[in-house]
């Protein structure tokens, strides 16, 4: 029980916040607007999944955001040149995987240190957009939307897609090797060296992943209207580094389930909707959101103390 | 005694390499570009980055004890609203407004420093917290579209004008340099830092004051941020919640092209201005690239798109640069004994 | 080391000393951005390409590309001690902007702005697309044609520091409680010029007010998100939509009938526009004060009230007439 604390109290303060909407604002549970809300909260809960695995090997990726725009207009771009949706998703997803692996080899290859890094590649692929792109709006052909499908079916596509991504990552890391040295490196990289979990080819894989499912994100975002725009991405970073450090992912490395980080995308997610479904103005949006991740930061301070206490 | 000797060679080397970069950014920039070195441009190149330095140079201590602080640039735009509704709104003196404008820095940065030395969280996510709360607040208390304009000629002065022929801010710029380069250098509580930096756990077992120490930094980071707000505000003469965005980016990577590690433990305050100076000049002539055709593209435009791409890249080229002297540094003192 | 710095430094010395282009005795024009990365902006700056194409100048166009402010202040100044002929700028920060093109006019150089005014004594003339009275105005009255002038309606703006966003917001305003009375707001949200946040403002928006009438949309990723909203919650035709925007990104949406009016100047034709003036200024075709008129090359004659030369009408389009605009 214990173990699930963090998870327990996130989960209560999502369904105080429900329960609160419920009473005060039923609209908020019709069923339109909240599976458009459901599936549009996705590519950002993607990108939370796999920055919560940065965050477990000790490492943190601020790049994530500009990586979503890249790949999104990648993708974009090859769709609108005719090429058939599965190959331009696969496009995303390739430089997803590039751009990941540029980051993964800065940091675990040469040594460097992440946020550093992540900061720098942050600004280079936000430039390269701006150049590349000038602000354009660019329009997608008929038949990317929704996959060509129906709204509902396109959205629940969406959404399962998503939910798939999280069971398969959370049983992989409960269950496969891999996702303990993931743990591993995180919470002693050098007593993971001495038992033999490369911890450096598992930090270069972990960003490399990360990549990936920005491109992941990025894709299941295109299907959702008929135009991209090139800063898609901008302050998704946060959003998704939030909901993983709210959801209970130790920022100390080592320590944290997926499930948390779903908790944690559904909480901070839904602060936004809840202040608009209560007719309250919208400049307190950021520094709630600051507060929501200094209370989960300060929570894990609290919890550290006790147990050096216990020992 | 032999390896602290080498490395502040190594730290000297830095700084040369610096020297040599700035030097050819400089005749470049004269060659390439128009008006580069005149009075009024090496005026505005200060000018206009009096900020940025004051922010790396207090930067500096903090990642000296491997710490960091994102918050900067937001806690910049906090406190530049905060002073604008002392002034505008409470009608204060700006001097008495300014005194306070940096106490509320000193209370933001003792923010992070509670929760960071006090509680021992890791600084990164700490003040990304605080990067979004601050600015947050600082939206919060103008309903995000206040702004306060209309400051007094004399209090202007201080961000637009001249003493000695130098600009007004950059003696406040010096008068920071000095006290930083002071403690960091000449003091106990410099070296605690860097002892800090090489290893929180020894520090403490050496008996330094770790937590009191660290929080120091912090808080002297937030006290300048509240500083350069002040500055900021005054060469603008407008005080809104915008102020200060991606600053803490800008004062980072002056901070790590100077040398520092962003590990910790390593690296001096010169490195950081020179560091400073080398990214301001390079932002400035960047834009005073004059017009060359080549195949028909028009260089100059395309300098003047390139200063964010190049200030990441050159980021990743500083920081690689310094793991690949350390890497030299270790094979050389392994060949000596 | 050395020696490979020099022989750098001395190859590019070479290299370049052959190929600078001469000063040519143009009048140089700096048209100042409120950002790059910005498809309105990217197409003034055609207009005002254009501009210095038929009028034989020298044009530097820059802005910030970050959402740095104080990068504005950093041009100008730069600007300045280039001595540049005439400035022509849209301002970021109003006031902010004020204090450095001040310095400018002191240093004698003619300052024009468009798009977004600085204050009165900053700038010689406004190149006024439209006053904000106007804008404002023709949005709400739209949107009160649209509704019958009743129910409830709703704003998606770009960010809240914006400073000309919130000046239209505020005639929308005054104009709905003096005119409209039966209409109420009942919400303005950021979207940060973001479409995908806006989308996700305006589908909040919708399913919190059930009564919700119209949405208009201050800011041009506003418009598309919000009408991709409407659509997802099938609710076409029954909320308005109507916004500030460029054609080319609400075509789709103007003709499926989501969107009933988009309403913009040709950005092209407003730094064509301030660009002519700046010039004109600087060769003293056009008085510093008290002009009543104003021809500008192939706009013919425009307009000037007080120090604003107008540049005409808002055009409105809509499903008729959207195809034929192509910006």
């Amino acid at each position: 029980m214990k173990r699930y604390s963090r998870e327990l109290t996130v989960g209560g303060a999502l369904v105080l916040l429900m329960i609160s909407l419920a009473i005060f604002a039923p609209n908020f549970f019709d069923t339109q607007p909240m599976i458009s809300r459901l599936a549009s909260q996705m590519p950002a809960l993607i990108l939370a999944l796999g920055v919560a695995l940065v965050i477990i090997t000790r490492q943190i990726d601020v790049s994530i955001g500009s990586q979503f725009g890249m790949c999104a207009v990648i993708a974009g771009t090859a769709a609108a040149a005719g090429v058939p949706m599965p190959l331009a998703m696969l496009c995303a997803l390739v430089a997803g995987a590039l751009m990941g692996a540029a980051n993964g080899w800065l940091v675990a290859g040469l040594g460097l240190p992440s946020i550093v890094v992540t900061l720098a590649t942050m600004v280079i692929w936000q430039e390269v957009l701006r150049l590349w792109q000038k602000g354009l709006l660019l329009s997608l052909p008929d038949g990317v939307q929704w996959f060509g499908m129906s709204q509902g079916t396109g959205q629940a596509m969406v959404i399962g897609s998503t939910l798939l991504i999280l069971v398969l990552m959370a049983w992989a890391m409960k269950n496969l090797s891999s996702g303990r040295r993931i743990y591993a490196t995180g919470s002693d990289a050098e007593a993971a060296r001495l038992a033999g979990l490369a911890p450096k080819a598992t930090t270069f894989w972990v960003f490399l992943l990360m990549g990936v499912l920005a491109g992941v994100g990025a894709a299941l975002n295109l299907v959702q209207s008929p135009q991209i725009q090139p800063n898609s991405g901008e302050g998704l970073e946060l959003k998704a580094i939030a909901a993983a450090v709210v959801g209970g992912i130790a920022i100390t490395g080592g320590r944290g389930t997926l499930w948390g980080v779903l908790l944690g995308m559904m909480l901070l997610a839904n602060v936004n909707p809840a202040l608009t479904h209560f007719h309250q103005p919208p400049y307190w949006e950021k520094a709630i959101q600051g507060l929501v991740i200094l209370l989960a930061v300060a929570a894990d301070g609290i919890r550290i103390k006790k147990q050096k206490h216990l020992k | 005694m032999k390896q602290t000797g080498s490395i502040k060679a190594l730290l000297v080397k830095h700084e040369m390499i610096l020297l040599w970069v700035i030097a050819v950014e400089v005749i470049l920039f004269q060659v390439l570009g128009q008006n580069f070195l005149t009075a009024g441009n090496v005026s505005n190149i200060f000018r206009h980055s009096a900020e940025i330095g004051l922010l790396a140079l207090v930067m500096t201590p903090v990642i000296l004890t491997g710490g960091i602080d994102l918050s900067v640039g937001s806690l910049m735009g906090l406190c530049a609203v905060v002073f604008g509704m002392l002034v505008k709104v409470y009608g204060l003196d700006p001097l008495v407004a300014a005194g306070l404008t940096v106490l509320v820095g000193a209370l933001g940065g003792g923010l992070n420093a509670g929760l960071v030395a006090g509680m021992g969280l890791r600084p990164l996510i700490v003040t990304l917290g605080t990067f979004s709360l601050f600015r947050g607040l600082a939206e919060a208390l103008t309903h995000g579209s206040k702004s306060y304009s209309g400051f007094s000629d004399g209090f202007l002065a201080l961000g637009n004008s001249d003493i000695l022929g130098v600009p007004a801010q950059i003696w406040i710029v010096l008068v920071v340099g000095i006290v930083i380069w002071f403690l960091v250098h000449h003091t106990t509580y410099g070296r605690s830092l860097r002892a800090i930096g090489y290893g929180e756990e020894g520090a403490r077992y050496a008996g330094l004051p770790v937590k009191r120490n660290i929080s120091i930094t912090y808080v002297m980071a937030g006290a300048v941020a509240g500083l350069a707000a002040v500055i900021l505000v005054s060469r603008l003469g407008e005080a809104r919640a915008n102020a200060g965005m991606g600053y803490e980016l800008l004062a980072i990577t002056a901070v790590v092209l100077g040398g520092v590690s962003i590990f910790g433990g390593a690296g001096n305050v010169s490195g950081a201005v020179l560091g400073w100076i080398a990214l301001a000049i390079l932002n400035n002539g960047l834009t005073r690239i004059s017009d060359y055709e080549i195949l028909g593209e028009k260089v100059s435009s395309v300098a003047r798109e390139l200063s964010g791409l190049l200030t990441g890249l050159l980021l990743i080229a500083a920081l690689a640069l310094a793991i690949c002297m350390k890497m030299l540094a270790a094979k050389r003192s392994a060949k000596q004994t | 080391m050395k020696y490979s710095i020099l022989s750098i430094s001395f190859a590019l010395l070479a290299l370049v000393s052959c190929k600078k282009s001469e000063d040519s005795g143009k009048l140089s024009v700096g048209f100042l951005l409120k950002s790059k990365g910005n498809q309105y902006f990217v197409t003034c700056e055609k207009g005002a390409q254009a501009a210095a194409k038929d009028l034989d100048i020298d044009l530097r166009v820059d802005g910030p590309i970050n959402a740095d402010p104080a990068k504005q202040n950093e041009i100008v100044e730069n600007w300045i001690t280039d001595g540049v002929d005439v400035i022509v700028a849209s301002c970021e920060n109003k006031d902010s902007l004020s204090t450095a093109l001040r310095k400018a006019k002191q240093a004698g150089i003619k300052v024009v702005t468009y798009d977004a005014d600085a204050q009165a004594d900053a700038r010689l003339y406004f190149a006024n697309q439209a006053t904000a009275q106007g804008i404002g105005e023709k949005l709400i009255d739209s949107a009160a044609e649209l509704t019958g002038a009743e129910g409830e309606f709703a704003i998606v703006t770009g960010t809240l520091t914006s400073a000309n966003l919130n000046e239209w917001i505020e005639v929308i305003k005054a104009r709905q409680a003096e005119k409209y009375p039966n209409m109420k707001l009942v919400g303005i949200r950021p979207c940060d010029d973001q479409k995908d946040k806006a989308q996700q403002e305006a589908t909040n928006l919708l399913s919190a007010n059930p009564n919700l009438k119209a949405i208009i949309a201050v800011c041009s990723p506003g418009v598309p998100g919000s009408a991709e909203a409407v659509k997802q919650a099938g609710k076409k035709g029954s909320v308005k939509v109507v916004g500030l925007g460029l054609p080319s990104e609400n075509r789709a949406y103007v003709k499926e009938g989501v969107t009933q009016a988009v309403i913009l100047w040709s950005p092209e034709d407003l730094g064509y526009l301030a660009v002519q003036a700046g010039v004109a200024l600087a060769k003293g075709e056009l008085a510093e004060k008290d002009a009543k008129t104003f021809t500008a090359g192939k706009l013919g004659e425009l307009q000037v009230e007080g120090d604003s030369i107008i540049l005409g009408k808002p055009i409105a389009f809509d499903a008729k007439n959207i195809d034929d605009y192509d910006f």
